[in-house]
């Protein structure tokens, strides 16, 4: 146990030391039950943003990833009761950078000795 | 336009869920009738299975009358990877429950029902009835797709009504 917990710090370090910013992860509130306006489009889900730190973000062209400490996402899913890190990157609406939405297509955790270190990212940047 | 479109769906899903209640999905947290329309929801719903997501794809207006008439394209996907306990062996049957669960819900007298405004919905208000109907042409079955383990289907009905004056 003690070894994993290093390896998940020294992921959080290297995160840090490549970036290290803080970034806001959006995701719908529950839907009101029987509802008509919200299923008719007329009324929108209260959003939530939860900070997600440390991450790194690179943007290449059209190629948008960013980095997530597994410890931060570790920490959303757990006091939210998501069944695991990938329904709530299913859930979420996406992730907020410097006040720019982008949509997530997609995530991969990196693991060691099946602990995730961090998870990256495939973002999709707004039409412009 | 939004009205009839509107009502379409309101009739759509109460029609659905008499004919078959177990047809429920989870959307945010909450269980509802296996139907949406796909515009007023989350991106993230797009592909959800087993249930009928709406999708309106074409308008033309005919402008001679007292009315304009408003014809609507709406076009229904959805798709099944059968049961999970079956192996998903069952899909094919799944996707032909629900072509008939369609056929029921559209095809059955009256095609017809009074167009309601529920723009008041937003703010508390009431569903106010208006004073002309929408009616609708029979459903329109598409090819089987495959799509991973799933098929899947695209369904088509026209829907049409009279824009009263000052209607969005």
């Amino acid at each position: 146990m003690g070894d994993r917990d290093g390896m998940v710090r020294a992921a959080d370090a290297a995160l840090r030391s490549n970036g290290g910013g803080a970034v806001l992860l959006r995701i719908p509130g529950l839907a009101a039950s029987g509802d008509d306006a919200e299923q008719l489009g007329l009324a929108t889900p209260q959003f939530q943003d939860l900070l997600l730190y440390p991450t790194a973000f690179r943007r290449n062209d059209s190629v948008v990833k960013l980095l997530v400490s597994a410890s931060a996402v570790k920490a959303v899913v757990g006091s939210l009761a998501f069944d695991s890190a990938d329904v709530l990157f299913e859930t979420a609406v996406g992730v907020v950078v410097d006040g720019v939405l982008y949509a997530i297509t997609g995530s991969v955790a990196t693991q060691a000795e099946g602990e995730p270190l961090c998870y990256s990212l495939t973002l999709r940047a707004p039409v412009r | 336009m939004q009205n009839a479109k509107d009502t379409f769906y309101e009739m759509l899903r109460g029609r659905l869920a008499a004919l078959n209640p177990g047809r429920t999905i989870v959307l945010r947290g909450v269980v509802r009738p296996g139907v949406l329309v796909g515009e007023n929801e989350l991106v993230s719903t797009a592909e959800l299975p087993d249930c009928f997501r709406l999708r309106w794809t074409q308008v033309v207006c005919d402008p001679d009358g007292a009315l304009a008439t408003l014809a609507l394209q709406c076009e229904i996907d959805y798709e099944t990877a059968g049961t999970a306990f079956n192996g998903g062996m069952d899909r094919g049957r799944a996707l032909s429950a629900m072509d008939a669960e369609l056929q029921a819900a559209v095809n059955v007298a009256p095609l017809s029902a009074i167009k309601n405004n529920y723009a008041g919905l937003a703010s508390g208000a009431a569903v106010k009835p208006m004073g002309t109907s929408i009616w609708w042409e029979q459903v329109v079955f598409g090819k089987t797709e495959i799509k991973d383990e799933r098929l899947a289907r695209t369904a088509t009905v026209m829907v049409m009504s009279y824009e009263e004056t000052g209607e969005l």
